[in-house]
């Protein structure tokens, strides 16, 4: 490598820090915000959790850029509003959780067949690649195009504002991604062990079960992290088809406005309690959100 | 490296040779629960919102919570009709919104490509903490939509946000500079020409992450040597940049582009949150119109009729892409050899 000049070093290094600030600072605004009274969010931004010894009796809410931290809307949240938090995330945590399941097994299954076998759909004239084509083509779908006959169909089938009907949403929605990914992860698993278990009297199902799933755990790590993080982050068809009971936290963080205006620093705290876990998640299994970005576009 | 625009060749037939009759149940076995998942909540409910855009269905009651009508949605005495599409030409809402939504698939993923494009050459180099670095650069693609709008509020508020105070010191400083009223106060939000632009800013914040990651994958694939050539011939590294990175890089490029441009389509959350659609509809996507139509307006046939139209518009765009994409790619394959 050439060495570099000092000059575009520092031009280098201010250019990375500068984008890591434009990333980090929406964070660090929202962490404080969650602290912060609501007479230190409304009188114009301050930016530092501390107030300094000030000799009056009754302390002051702002002092310059410094503010006084208070923990109330944590604990309004998390103690006072406590059932309504609790369930919202527990609707996006089954439904994202369940979806993820079911796109998973469906997922390699298909992924699985597609790499292992031959199909021939005379009627179309389809082959393998046709029918992978045909399976990822529906990602792209965009989800209003068919989002009101969900509506009149959950609707018939009373699935409107229930977990069912949101937990197979999201598993349409992820299953033509979890094929894609698993029959790319199947395709460079070598055959040789399946083979020799087959020799030994095992049934298909059981290769599959026993000796394919257990080697494939970076591939279903990947597609049940993207499944999940999709579902979690789903607003659209959550806010089509649920109204009180199954509500995510998503469609509960938008639809919160009151008629004082939005209240920031609940919003902020109810942002944090609901992008934690993802972003908990996918900086544990980082290297997994590269791979699979890296194998929807190289192979896509 | 190969791109949606190629069909890969059958691989080999990893089965056994001789299909048994056990194969060939498992065969479908694994293969079907897919295949029927797809037909039954995919394929159907697209041919039957053409079905729906067809009729007059319409919710009879105001709440929103009631969907009156069946499966058919002939509850309500929908009847056939053709004129959710003879409005679509005339409805200027929706040509605003398809205006709109199309401007952010262009200037959007644009702005992201090339952004994305520079965080991963400076990420490419030879730096310290680059571990940190990426991993910084990844946290704004996994925060949910709804949280990146009510951050961008924040962040664009024209009175509380840091961005509007940094403003208004720097108008102030202006102004005691040259003597003369300068303000540099931009109403980030709620004026009709720079809202849809926040939108893209928004959603950049959250996307570029993408371009980044994908592009710095497909730069550290290229072998080292191919700079190294370049070098010892003494090109220049914006000649370099030109001829060797950008080429190599142009599939992965299109590709990169054309999956962030199908999402961008879909655009919906970020908007609902930061601006409503509005000042009046100025930043309104076609996906709030169809949601609105429904939610607000119970109007489920013409909610249906948007929806394709939206999907027209998405094959249009993923077709025309594709044969341009297929032209480049072939050019440069025949400039290069």
């Amino acid at each position: 490598m050439k060495k570099r000049s000092r000059r575009s070093s520092i031009f280098l290094y201010s250019m990375l820090i500068l984008w890591a600030f434009i990333c980090l600072f929406p964070f660090y605004w929202m962490i404080t915000t969650s602290f912060k009274m609501p007479l230190a969010v409304n009188r114009g931004p301050v930016y530092i959790p501390f107030i300094g010894p000030i000799d009056d009796k009754t302390p002051p809410v702002v002092n310059g850029i410094y503010f006084k931290p208070t923990i109330d809307h944590w604990k309004f949240l998390l103690v006072d509003e406590q059932a309504k938090t609790v369930r919202y995330f527990r609707n996006s945590l089954i439904a994202a959780g369940v979806s993820c399941f079911f796109a998973v097994l469906i997922g390699s299954m298909a992924g699985y067949g597609l790499s292992r076998f031959r199909y021939y759909w005379a009627r179309l004239g389809w082959r393998n690649d046709n029918i992978a084509f045909w399976i990822i083509s529906q990602r792209f779908l965009p989800p209003a195009a068919v989002v009101i006959p969900f509506l009149l169909f959950f609707n018939t089938l009373r699935l409107i504002d229930t977990h069912t009907g949101l937990i197979l949403a999201y598993t349409v929605f992820n299953l033509p991604f979890a094929v894609w990914i698993m029959r790319d992860f199947f395709d460079s698993l070598p055959i040789d062990l399946e083979e020799s278990a087959r020799v030994d009297g095992a049934t298909r199902w059981q290769t599959f079960l026993r000796i394919v799933i257990p080697l494939s755990t970076p591939g279903l790590v990947t597609v049940a992290l993207f499944s999940f993080i999709f579902a979690w982050n789903e607003y659209l068809f959550a806010l089509m088809l649920t109204n009180f009971e199954a509500i995510t936290m998503p469609v509960y963080l938008a639809g919160m406005k009151s008629t004082k205006g939005i209240e920031w620093w609940y919003m902020s705290a109810l942002t944090l309690i609901m992008v934690t876990p993802v972003m908990l998640i996918g900086l544990f299994l980082q290297r997994y959100i590269v791979r699979g970005l890296a194998a929807g576009a190289l192979k896509g | 490296m190969t791109t949606l625009s190629d069909i890969k060749p059958l691989p080999p037939d990893k089965s056994m040779r001789n299909e048994t009759r056990e194969d060939s149940i498992f065969k479908r076995l694994f293969l079907s629960p897919a295949v029927a998942i797809l037909l039954l909540f995919s394929i159907f409910p697209l041919v039957w919102s053409l079905g729906v855009s067809l009729t007059t269905c319409q919710r009879t009651t105001s709440d929103q919570h009631t969907v009156v009508g069946d499966i058919f949605c002939l509850g309500n005495g929908a009847e056939f009709s053709l004129a959710n599409f003879t409005r679509v030409p005339s409805d200027t809402r929706l040509l605003t919104a398809a205006r709109n939504t199309l401007f952010y698939v262009v200037v959007g993923v644009t702005v992201q490509y090339f952004i994305g494009f520079g965080l991963a050459l400076l990420l490419n180099q030879e730096i310290r903490g680059r571990a940190i670095f990426r991993l910084i650069f990844l946290l704004p693609m996994m925060v949910t939509p709804v949280a990146v709008g009510y951050a961008g509020r924040m962040m664009f508020d024209s009175g509380i946000s840091p961005l509007a105070q940094f403003q208004r010191t720097l108008s102030t400083f202006l102004t005691n500079l040259t003597g003369q009223p300068i303000s540099v106060a931009i109403p980030w939000l709620t004026d009709i020409t720079t809202a849809p632009y926040t939108i893209v800013l928004l959603d950049s914040w959250q996307w570029i992450p993408f371009m980044t990651l994908l592009l710095l994958a497909g730069m550290q694939a290229i072998p080292e040597e191919i700079y190294e050539a370049a070098r010892v011939d003494g090109a220049s590294r914006w000649r370099i940049l030109a001829s060797i990175t950008f080429p190599i890089l142009l599939p992965i490029s299109l590709t990169a582009i054309l999956i962030r441009s199908l999402e961008m389509f879909k655009i919906v959350d970020v908007i609902n949150v930061v601006t409503g659609g509005g000042p009046g509809t100025a930043t309104e996507s076609l996906v709030m119109y169809v949601f609105d139509t429904a939610l607000s307006y119970g109007n489920y046939g013409y909610a249906a009729a948007i929806g394709i139209v939206l999907l027209v518009l998405v094959i249009i765009f993923a077709t025309g892409f594709l044969a341009i994409s297929r032209r480049i790619t072939r050019n440069q394959l025949g400039g290069t050899s």
